[in-house]
């Protein structure tokens, strides 16, 4: 009894990787979202050919105020859509940098799935917050639809929630 | 589609998704900002949108509906120049001049939002502008003698 009991609850818990991080953090660490999610230098990400990161072009400095403000807007270049040429600047509503706390990249998903979880470090969100943010945020959908030359985020914005929400349900371990 | 030009409104029958850039050489034939790479790596078609700098290659007309856009022709006049414009003068920037346009129209975008940048704030916000006579270092002075000029 307790067997099945067990199995069944295996069964009811699949699938099983949907609700670790690991899904999710595929996503937070794919450049199109990681490369925006810097430290406080303030230096945007470029992907490489290589498939490494450079720090973006032109001395782009986001600044405390996140969005260049202290030397070149972001606006200066990205307006709220895509470029359409090969190498042209991308674009969507309110492109800038995230708030400093809520770095990624040079992270581990260890350290990026206990920031996601804390209100002080995710833009006060609960993780249900968190995961609306995924599926309205224009910035946040750009990772899927980024223009031309680029790869998008893995999966779509909807398989994210879903996977956020999984996670959460399952008491959103971290690895 | 109505947009104000250098305090001139305009209005203007284009294709929504014509660049600004084109919109102001080809429709309006307002030759200062330059063509260098369409794709916001130069900085030769810097203008002002409302104010700011912005790559004129890089917006749609559709996205300027409505707004004021400056070129270098109105930021000042011969008889009362911007103080950037001023600066230029008096540092003697230009060389072959293609790029100058852009430079004036960034820096003058950066003093307007940060009146007493440090030296490298001027040299990250000038960086996006190329040059290839390589003026960067009259470039970096004049913009030293306009925010001197303008007291800060
Ligand atoms: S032509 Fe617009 S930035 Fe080069
Ligand atoms: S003065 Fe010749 S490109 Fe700048």
């Amino acid at each position: 009894m307790r067997s099945t009991l067990a199995l069944l609850a295996l069964t009811f818990a699949l699938p099983a990787a949907a609700q670790g991080f690991d899904p999710i953090a595929e996503v937070l660490l794919h450049p199109r979202c990681a490369n925006c999610h810097v430290g406080d230098d303030g230096i945007p990400l470029w992907s490489t050919d290589a498939g490494g990161t450079r720090p973006h072009g032109f001395h782009v400095q986001g600044g405390e105020s996140r969005m260049g403000i202290e030397t070149v807007p972001c606006s200066a270049c990205h307006t709220e859509r895509n470029g359409t040429l090969p190498g042209s600047a991308p674009g969507a509503e309110g492109w800038a940098l995230p708030p400093v706390e809520m770095q990624w990249a040079a992270r581990t998903p260890a350290q990026i799935c206990e920031q996601l979880k804390d209100p002080e470090r995710n833009g006060g969100r609960t993780i249900a917050e968190v995961a609306d943010h995924v599926s309205h945020d224009p910035l946040v959908l750009w990772g899927w639809d980024p223009g031309p030359g680029r790869e998008p985020a893995p999966g779509t914005p909807e398989e994210t929630v879903a996977a956020i929400l999984a996670w959460a349900d399952a008491g959103a371990p971290c690895p | 589609m109505r947009l104000t030009v250098d305090g001139t409104e305009h209005e203007l029958d284009v294709e929504p998704d014509m660049p600004l850039l084109w919109l102001l050489r080809d429709e309006l034939g307002l030759h200062g900002p330059k063509y260098g790479c369409g794709i916001a790596a130069c900085g030769a078609c810097t203008v002002h949108l409302d104010g700011l700098a912005v790559r004129a290659c890089q917006i749609t007309a559709e996205e300027v509906e409505g707004a004021e856009v400056t070129t270098i022709e109105g930021l000042g006049t011969p008889d009362a120049p911007h103080p950037v414009q001023q600066a230029w003068i008096e540092e003697q920037v230009a060389q072959c001049g293609y790029c100058q346009s852009g430079q004036i129209m960034q820096a003058a975008s950066l003093l307007a939002l940060n009146p007493a940048p440090t030296d490298a704030e001027i040299d990250a916000a000038m960086s996006g502008n190329l040059c290839r006579c390589a003026s960067y270092p009259r470039i970096r002075a004049a913009i030293r003698r306009a925010i001197q000029s303008e007291g800060a």
